[in-house]
């Protein structure tokens, strides 16, 4: 088992910046669902 | 033949994969080596159960996309439990997640937890286990006993040999297999669009018809799904069922390290809102195909029968003749506005397709009228009804060993984590000395044996118990915000005690009770309502005690 969990971070460089991207694509995915609900098709 | 191979490979490749388990931390966490892409498959897998996959889309179908934002608060959740409970889960070494209450409140908080856990979670995997039953069975004409048998069977003899690895293994193959039916069904759907309709054409019908509306920014607690309820209250949701439920915190704490793990629930975090999203299109793609085809009187089959055989003659009749000339009239009225999208041409459309639903209510009071008063509701056999139909005979077979999958991968995770809760925090509690690492594991596989025999039962007697069943529902929506709040106050707060926490937890049951007892607010805010009632009282208690008033 390793809990040395702050020397293995696998993208984006640190945890936050991880934790940073998550909630920028949940919002960007948000965001798409209104254009999507509100498109003019 | 597609189900039975699936079921044949699916029991051999899950008693291969569990095979060299000896002792009972392989049994329940995999030995702690499970890779983080399994793990996050796996996370999901549990969560998306049979029912999901038939009644979203069916929900879709009936009420929009508006579901969606159920999962709106989940990314967020995920964050906040990679920064708060796993690491303090992984550290401590626990492996369950009541374990960790015990360290740091009493003996007492976290056999309360752990009771509520398997009470709720013993009886939901029934309903788990027979809701996909009920709506295979009716629409196959299978055997109900039979389907329940077979579904949760081949559950039990590969989780029984293998534990959690096997767990882990099958729902990474499943969630394969659920992905590629999501993605059948909404190529399939689409394929099925008339001759001359696009896709943009068939979002324009549906828009038109409000199926396209997602995002209520409405400030209401009562109406259902507004983008406040999915964004606060799922999130509160989606804490407690991913902290605190010992089927999900089972999954990532059989990660190899505790990064892993955090990579397992952001893995989710990213793919969960565009599966939901793409099995919700998939219902609205149905629901516009069913213009141009015409949609049965009922969706489920057997009351339909019931209907056409017991209903007055000249009354059934006079609903069938407005039922068809309102399809009739939806359909033209619906190419009319695909050829012509002017504001009149909506309104047409829009007033067909209120006439269309007037027309179904009818018969819907008609079966009511039949049974006895006894409500229906048939959004669950929608979805079905459309492969039957419609889809060739060998993808037919596909999507139920689809719909089979998802519910073996979330009764799976649950045998396996009810088998866990009652060994390590009742048995290994009350009973430490109970031998050897050899007859440990023995005991353990007969706990799983015996949880999946019991959600056998439920599931067998759950036709009897009729409305029992949102009862348990509801039952199980009143506990997880107050379980969220013992965990918030254990975490987030040095000043916590046992009492505190005990007495919180008590009055956040109580809260939550009385907000769905006396007032319409809709069940998301209960979490919020309980996680916020236990953290508080329970603070006060830790606080006031602390000064010696308590």
């Amino acid at each position: 088992m390793d809990l040395d969990d702050e020397e293995r971070v696998p993208v984006f460089g640190s945890w936050p910046r991880i934790y940073g991207a998550v909630a920028i694509s949940a919002l960007l995915v948000m965001a798409l669902v209104v254009l999507f609900s509100r498109f003019p098709y | 033949m597609v189900l039975a191979a699936y079921l044949v490979a699916i029991v051999t490749f899950g008693v291969w994969a569990g095979r060299g388990n000896r002792r009972m931390d392989d049994f329940f966490l995999a030995g702690r080596q499970m890779r983080w892409w399994a793990v996050g498959l796996s996370v999901m897998a549990t969560q998306i159960s049979a029912i999901t996959f038939v009644s979203t889309t069916g929900q879709a179908f009936t009420d929009g996309m508006r579901f969606l934002v159920f999962y709106f608060g989940l990314p967020f959740a995920m964050v906040v439990l990679c920064l708060t409970v796993v690491p303090f889960f992984y550290r401590a070494g626990v492996t369950t997640a009541y374990q960790y209450l015990e360290r740091r409140f009493d003996s007492g908080t976290r056999t309360l937890t752990a009771l509520l856990f398997l009470m709720s979670r013993g009886l939901a995997v029934g309903v788990t286990l027979y809701a996909p039953s009920l709506v295979l069975s009716t629409l196959l004409g299978w055997s109900e006993a039979a389907t329940i048998l077979l579904m949760g069977g081949t559950t039990i003899a590969y989780v029984f040999h293998g534990g959690n690895k096997s767990v882990i293994w099958t729902d990474v193959v499943q969630m394969a297999l659920i992905w590629f039916g999501v993605l059948l069904c909404l190529g399939m759907a689409w394929s099925g669009l008339p001759a001359g309709l696009g896709l943009r054409d068939a979002l324009a019908v549906a828009q038109a018809a409000g199926r396209l509306d997602i995002v209520n920014p409405s400030p209401s607690l009562t109406a259902p799904y507004t983008l406040w309820g999915g964004l606060l209250g799922g999130f509160f949701l989606m804490l407690s069922y991913f902290g605190c439920d010992q089927s999900q915190v089972q999954r990532y704490l059989s990660s190899r390290s505790l990064a892993e793990s955090r990579l397992s629930l952001l893995f989710n975090a990213f793919l969960k809102v565009p599966m939901q999203f793409l099995i919700l299109f998939t219902g609205v793609l149905v629901f516009v195909f069913y213009h141009f085809e015409k949609p049965p009187l009922l969706w489920n089959r057997v009351e339909l029968a019931k209907l056409e055989t017991r209903a007055a003659g000249p009354e059934l009749e006079a609903v069938r003749a407005r039922f068809e000339r309102a399809h009739a009239a939806r359909e033209q009225a619906a190419r009319a506005y695909v050829g012509n999208r002017t504001g009149e041409a909506r309104t047409a459309y829009v007033a067909t397709g209120l006439e269309l639903d007037a027309a179904r209510q009818d018969a819907r009071s008609l079966i009511e009228r039949v049974n006895g008063g006894k409500r229906y509701n048939d959004t669950n056999y929608i979805f079905l009804t459309y492969v039957l139909g419609h889809l060739p005979k060998g993808l037919v077979g596909l999507v139920v060993a689809v719909i089979f999958a998802a519910a073996m991968s979330t009764l799976s995770g649950e045998f396996n984590s009810l088998a866990t809760a009652t060994m390590i925090d009742f048995v290994k509690r009350f009973a430490p000395a109970t031998g050897s690492e050899a007859r440990d594991l023995l005991l353990s596989r007969l706990f799983t044996a015996f949880w999946g025999g019991f959600a056998c039962l439920v599931a067998l007697q759950a036709g009897r118990l009729g409305s029992a069943i949102e009862v348990v529902n509801r039952l199980g929506s009143l506990f997880y915000g107050s379980i969220l709040g013992v965990f918030a106050l254990a975490i987030l707060t040095p000043k916590a005690t046992a009492r505190g926490a005990f007495w919180g937890l008590l009055a956040g049951m109580t809260a939550v009770g009385l907000v769905s007892w006396l007032t319409p607010i809709h069940f998301l805010w209960y979490n919020l309502v309980g996680a916020a009632t236990v953290f508080a009282v329970g603070l006060g208690i830790s606080v006031l005690g602390q000064d010696g008033r308590v």
